[in-house]
């Protein structure tokens, strides 16, 4: 057929006849109808794993899809137009801002999670759980927090060296601190800790109680808060305190990259998760790494849930696939694989997760970040809590890096947090 | 009936209302597309970000309307003038040496030198590549303890500067940035302002004995006045929506004292990270009043009598 004018504008007109009668059409609930979506973050859950389960739960069509990075704003998207929703999906350790609106969930008590409930560590449980009982999500993966720490440059400075040892002399940040002094004396320009947000978080990692008290009961000026802050501020004013551009963010922690290859930082706190990335940029410090107990006592950062939506047509089977693919069998293939920290204990016993690892000088670090994982104290989270604590280190990351008074610092601190909570109605 | 009083028109047959009113039919179906796309993705997202602003809302839960509280928010708001603030001074700071730069390479590559495409297709190329891997390559240079950069002032001696800590120093990386990406634009669209000037001012230039820096001062700049306004104002344009290069270099939240925290960071980082659409949607508006001052200060520069037909 020729192109006339004719025929191009008839062909035009039922183009746009055609979008109006699509756009008339329901569009689907769930992203794959018939089909069982899981969606999941780039090593969120591990790629072996869910392959199995594809294999396993294919007569129920799991359609695994890996969403990157903007997982979230996919979601919250598909759940305000209930339309392309996934059925099962990833959430965060921002859980708590999903509690309110649980009535997007399923609850996973109806499938019968009380039964396995024992197998996970309680404090884990229960943040998946709902003020009301509501269970919205699985435990995929926790991040006990520890010591990393150089041990050869410690022996080489004469300083404790073994793990226990080490443990044993840093009882207490404070502790942990008049070591780093003595430590610093010894090899200067070189630090024991990464910025003053690392002693910030993970100081309140340790914490039972953090902003709120059950009921979203704003704590105000709770001493653990200041006990945080005035910690942070100790560990800068002696001057242990690296403060590296952008640490905390994956990709633009060059500083702290580079500073882990040149044996600049000779020790940090950290959640488990980040031994993939020292792994990763710094493979030439093999076998010079230890992992001990944290000063303060054991704490958690991040790790992640499954959630089912109240969206899927089959919950009962979305729930098999879930109890499988984070079973405490399937748990310790996914630490190894994927860095995923296991959220039940009968994986800390797994032999392979035992063995003695080269990159940390034949330590079995398994023993160390297990005991933290137990210790662990179950915390009430609201769902404002991330963005407090990022007004916190915020100001910290200016007395740090931009020579702000502190005091000044923590009253700002104080003000935008009353800003926030104001705003979203919480005051 | 009154239409039959009328004396029929000679020529045109009268056409029938129903007909009349379907023959241009196929006309506004070809226009459609462009009514219908603006409808769907331009006029109805801008008209419900409004009422999205006067909202309190999570993303998931139930809307809570709170009037004009937002906005009262907003303008009390220090990191929103604060962003206001950073956005108008890394504007300012690429924008003048990116102007200069822009001139003086254009004005290099108007001259007869060899391999005149290739310098030309070189100073373009940073404009077309992706900001992102840009920034993460910027991230490298600007490294204070490792980074190329401070490596080499340390040749000549000069202490390292810490670029992505000291808030101006950061301010001085993206505006860096930006004069990176956006020189070898300008200095195309400079260039083919040069081509475009008559000749026979330059001759009689030469003739009244002017050297080549009046002629440039003298000539050049003011013959070139109306191409450098369209610069400014497309600059001021994309200046205003500073946004990859902070977010890249320093994270959702601005680096150290929010030095580059620019007020396109400031709305992303409420609306898409902490979840809190309303206020996204009032920031978003009150960067539309920023952008309409500027608008209104650029169109009184352009409207000043004989601006454009300054020099001749």
């Amino acid at each position: 057929m020729t192109l006339t004018r004719r025929s191009f504008l008839t062909a035009a007109g039922l183009g746009v006849a055609a979008l109006g009668s699509a756009a008339s059409c329901t569009s689907p609930t769930t992203a794959n109808p018939g089909k069982l979506t899981l969606w999941y973050t780039s090593g969120g859950l591990a790629d072996q794993v869910v392959a199995d389960a594809q294999q396993r739960f294919g007569a129920d069509g799991l359609y695994p899809s890996q969403v990157s990075g903007q997982l979230k704003q996919r979601l919250l998207a598909a759940l305000s137009g209930e339309a392309y929703l996934p059925d099962i999906t990833m959430l965060g350790d921002d859980i708590a801002t999903y509690f309110a609106d649980s009535a997007h969930f399923a609850d996973l008590r109806n499938f019968g999670a009380d039964t396995v409930k024992d197998h996970y560590l309680p404090w884990k449980w229960q943040a998946g759980t709902a003020p009301d009982g509501f269970q919205l999500g699985f435990p995929i993966d926790i991040g006990p927090a520890a010591l990393y720490y150089r041990h050869d440059l410690f022996a080489q400075a004469g300083f404790p060296s073994e793990p226990d040892d080490v443990a044993a002399a840093v009882p207490t940040w404070d502790a942990y601190f008049d070591f780093g002094r003595r430590l610093q004396e010894k090899l200067p320009g070189r630090h024991l800790i990464t910025d003053t947000k690392t002693v910030y978080t993970y100081s309140m990692a340790q914490e039972p109680q953090k902003y709120f008290a059950p009921g979203n009961a704003y704590l105000g000026d709770a001493p653990q808060v200041r006990r945080a802050w005035d910690r942070a501020l100790t560990a800068f004013r002696s001057g242990l305190t690296a403060g590296y551009a952008g640490s905390q963010d994956p990709g633009t922690s060059i500083e702290r990259h580079a500073a882990w290859n040149s044996g600049k930082e000779l020790s940090f706190v950290n959640a488990s998760w980040i031994v993939g990335e020292l792994k990763k940029s710094a493979p030439d410090t093999a076998g010079k790494w230890r992992v001990c107990r944290s000063p303060g006592g054991a704490g958690n950062q991040g790790g992640s849930f499954l959630a089912i939506t109240k969206y899927c047509p089959r919950p009962d089977r979305a729930y098999e696939v879930v109890r499988w693919l984070l079973s405490p069998e399937n748990q310790p293939r996914s630490y190894l694989e994927a860095g995923l920290f296991p959220t039940s204990p009968a994986a800390f016993d797994d032999p392979r997760l035992l063995a003695p690892e080269p990159f940390f000088g034949g330590q079995a670090t398994m023993s160390v970040l297990a005991h933290a994982a137990r210790e662990v104290k179950p915390a009430y989270f609201s769902p404002w809590d991330i963005g407090i604590s990022d007004a916190f280190t915020d100001e910290l990351t200016n007395v740090e890096l931009a020579g702000k008074d502190p005091g000044q610092a923590w009253d700002d601190a104080r003000r935008s947090v009353e800003r926030l909570l104001t705003r979203q109605g919480v005051l | 009936m009154a239409t039959l009083t009328r004396p029929a028109t000679p020529v045109l047959t009268p056409v029938p209302r129903r007909r009349k009113r379907w023959r241009y039919l196929p006309q506004y179906l070809a226009v459609a597309p462009f009514f219908v796309l603006f409808a769907v993705f331009g006029l109805y997202p801008v008209l419900y970000s409004l009422f999205l602003a006067l909202q309190r809302w999570d993303g998931v839960g139930p809307m809570k309307f709170v009037g004009l509280g937002n906005f009262e928010f907003l303008v009390t708001d220090p990191v929103f003038w604060d962003s206001i603030g950073n956005t108008l001074i890394i504007w300012v700071m690429s924008t003048i040496p990116m102007t200069a730069l822009a001139l003086l390479i254009a004005v290099g590559l108007h001259s007869s030198i060899r391999f005149k495409g290739v310098f030309r297709v070189a100073y373009f190329l940073p404009n077309v590549t992706s900001i992102v891997a840009m920034s993460l390559v910027f991230g490298s240079i600007f490294s204070s303890e490792f980074g190329i950069l401070n490596w080499f002032f340390g040749l000549f001696g000069i202490d390292p500067v810490p670029w992505l800590t000291d808030p101006w120093a950061i301010r001085v990386a993206i505006s860096i940035m930006i004069l990176w990406r956006w020189v070898g634009y300008n200095a195309i669209i400079f260039l083919a302002g040069l081509q475009a000037l008559p000749s026979d001012v330059y001759e009689a230039a030469r003739v009244d004995g002017a050297g080549p820096v009046r002629t440039f001062f003298r000539i050049t700049l003011p013959l070139l006045r109306p191409v450098l306004l369209f610069s400014v104002v497309m600059s001021a344009i994309s200046g205003l929506q500073i946004f990859t290069e902070s977010q890249i270099l320093l994270g959702n939240r601005g680096g150290p004292d929010e030095a580059g925290m620019t007020m396109v960071l400031y709305f992303y980082n409420n609306a898409f990270v902490n979840n809190d659409f309303g206020y996204g949607a009032a920031i978003a508006w009150g960067i539309f009043v920023v952008v309409v001052l500027f608008a209104i200060l650029n169109w009184r520069l352009i409207q000043r009598p004989g601006f454009l037909k300054a020099g001749r």
